[in-house]
């Protein structure tokens, strides 16, 4: 049945919303095929409709089928292309191996497009004020100071944060400290969250 | 939420950091919720990054563990973010809705009344062209002769202008017409200062740009 | 947009703390502020109140309406109203949530407080179900929604816009367009008064 390759592939797409599956080379190639072996039944036929003018729906009929393949085919391509945005703002500008593995050619000259496409925008940012740029991948969510409170464990001493504050680390003493600074201590057994 | 503020920006007289913070606030958030393009704030944009760079450089006169320049440093983080994410949703919309936005911007230009920046022109034709190339490359060069076109107008995405949205008027604004889609039933409602309503983006497009409304 | 971003916005609000330290007044971009006085309050906004406090760099004094009997109040009369009643505020979730989150042991009666706003959360959000219901009934396609917070509309989003756009399509697409009136609703009573 004519169209039914293309439904597989898309629905493929569909399965995996969030990521990107291998490019389905064999699978596009033999859409193509039988977009050329309907193209050229029809040539046959619309040859010989003048004569025999019920031949005209099955033309019809192929020429549906060839303008559905083409439709899909390009959807899947555009499907790809938003995932694979993504991964440039996840990865930067180099990719991991085992993704690298999962675009075809093209679509890594368009990656590597996207990518330099992307990075001559983000430095012409406040280029007129002699500002060098902003890199728009950072400063994605809102910032908060995720802080915890955490109660100490042992007699630890000084702990330097980030900010260049100093906290005195006593056992039973308590604090409010970064999430991200104290999970190492809270590993260790040093630092005890209290919720 | 202020309403002069989006009002004063338009004339060449100073105007204070806070006013312009205020105003970039207004723009994020209009721009978070129309499901259009809005036009540009470069001026704005560019006034703010000259203040941050400003602060930036008082900061790393501090000491680092002076308490002052963690508050600055805090502040300055909630401004990057809103110019970032600002900035990044224009940019989604320009990728999304790249083909119709290229085509209006091109009459835009021509009129004097365009809605990107040069840069982000430049982006969106880039875009477009490299999207072109890649589906030309993997199909279209490959499917049979008549059916090689790459079909602009069958590819474009068209932003909905008929979604509904939330507002809140920032100044009262009389008569806006609810056109009816059959033609005879037209309603016609007052917004008034403060006041909320829902309804289709198209009807208020007008008043989000020029700042009369803001998107909540 | 979603809830974060929401009380992002609302941290800009003016809180009123009573800072434990001296300094100078401090310029920021967003304003002015200080000077900070040992033992003095002052007003600074949301975002640096919480970072402070968990600096333990100052108390946070609670707003006025976050007082038991004010709360009981706007409660009663969010009970007693058909319509939505004017919050204290646009952010008065945002404000709650952060106080109380930060800073519950500067609060008299915290937990107490804390039910009382959730308790006018809820009323609001089964009135808003019920104004929505409506909404939809009637056909509209406008609808006013005066003294509704941000965090209200937003946990309306993205179903009542969409139903609403799904509805504008149905009426387009039906032929039999006769009955379909561009019907309103009115979510309150009156459009003088104003949110903020």
């Amino acid at each position: 049945m004519f169209g039914e390759k293309v439904i597989e592939l898309l629905k493929e797409s569909e399965r995996n919303r969030e990521t990107l599956s291998p490019f389905n080379d064999e699978k596009i190639r033999q859409i193509i095929e039988e977009m050329h072996i309907l193209f050229k039944l029809n040539m046959n036929d619309a040859n010989a409709t003048s004569e025999n003018k019920s031949l005209w729906t099955t033309v019809q009929v192929r020429h549906s089928a060839l303008e559905r393949n083409k439709r899909c085919l390009l959807a899947y391509l555009y499907d790809r292309i938003n995932k694979i945005k993504t991964l440039r703002w996840e990865f930067g500008s180099v990719l991991p191996p085992d993704i690298r593995e999962l675009l075809s050619d093209s679509e890594y000259d368009w990656f590597s497009k996207y990518s330099t496409n992307l990075a001559t925008f983000m430095r012409s940012l406040g280029q007129d004020i002699g500002y060098s740029g902003i890199d728009l991948t950072e400063n994605l969510r809102p910032p908060k100071s995720l802080y915890i409170e955490v109660l100490c464990i042992t007699d630890y001493g000084k702990l330097e944060l980030e900010d260049g504050d100093v906290v005195m680390l006593k056992k039973n003493s308590r604090h409010f400290l970064p999430t991200s600074e104290c999970q190492t201590l809270i590993r260790q057994g040093i630092l005890k969250q209290i919720t | 939420m202020d309403t002069e503020d989006l009002e004063l920006s338009d004339e060449e007289e100073e105007i204070t950091a806070d006013v312009v913070l205020k105003t970039i606030q207004n723009l994020w958030q209009n721009e978070r919720l129309s499901p259009e393009i809005l036009p540009h704030r470069n001026d704005m944009v560019e006034c703010m990054l000259g203040q941050i760079q400003h602060m930036e450089r008082n900061i790393n006169k501090l000491p680092k563990t002076d308490l002052r320049a963690s508050i600055h440093k805090m502040e300055l983080n909630r401004i990057k973010y809103i110019i970032c994410n600002y900035l990044k949703t224009r940019l989604d919309k320009i990728e999304k809705y790249c083909i119709t936005i290229v085509n209006d911007e091109k009459q835009r230009t021509e009129s004097g009344t365009n809605y990107l920046t040069p840069s982000e022109f430049r982006y969106a034709q880039e875009y477009l062209l490299s999207i072109e190339h890649h589906l030309k490359e993997t199909i279209l060069n490959r499917v049979p002769g008549n059916m090689q076109a790459f079909e602009i107008n069958k590819m474009a995405i068209v932003p909905a202008l008929q979604s509904h949205v939330f507002l809140k008027a920032n100044e009262t604004v009389n008569g806006i017409v609810l056109e009816d889609h059959f033609g005879d039933q037209d309603e016609e409602i007052d917004l008034e200062e403060g006041s909320q309503h829902i309804l289709q983006y198209k009807f208020i497009a007008d008043l989000v740009k020029n700042g009369k409304v803001q998107l909540v | 947009m979603d809830p974060y971003e929401i009380e992002f916005i609302g941290e800009n609000r003016i809180a009123s703390i009573i800072p434990n330290f001296s300094y100078d007044k401090i310029y920021l971009i967003c304003g002015e502020f200080g000077p900070f006085r040992a033992g003095l309050p002052m007003n600074v906004p949301l975002w640096l109140a919480v970072m402070l406090k968990q600096k333990q760099k100052c108390r946070i004094v609670p707003p006025d309406w976050m007082e038991i009997d004010n709360l009981e109040n706007i409660k009663e009369e969010e009970k007693r109203s058909r319509f939505f009643t004017k919050m204290p505020h646009e952010h008065y979730m945002v404000e709650a949530k952060l106080i109380l989150g930060a800073a519950s042991e500067d609060i008299p009666n915290a937990s107490e407080i804390k039910t009382i706003i959730k308790d006018i959360w809820d009323i609001r959000m089964s009135k808003l179900r019920t104004s929505m219901d409506a909404l939809m009934k009637s056909g509209g396609s406008y609808g006013r929604l005066d003294h509704l917070t941000m965090m209200e509309i937003n946990s309306v989003k993205p179903l009542l816009p969409s139903a609403m756009n799904e509805l504008l399509k149905i009426q387009m697409t039906s032929k039999k367009s006769s009955s379909a009136t561009l019907n309103s609703s009115t979510f309150s009573q009156s459009g003088t008064s104003q949110n903020l």
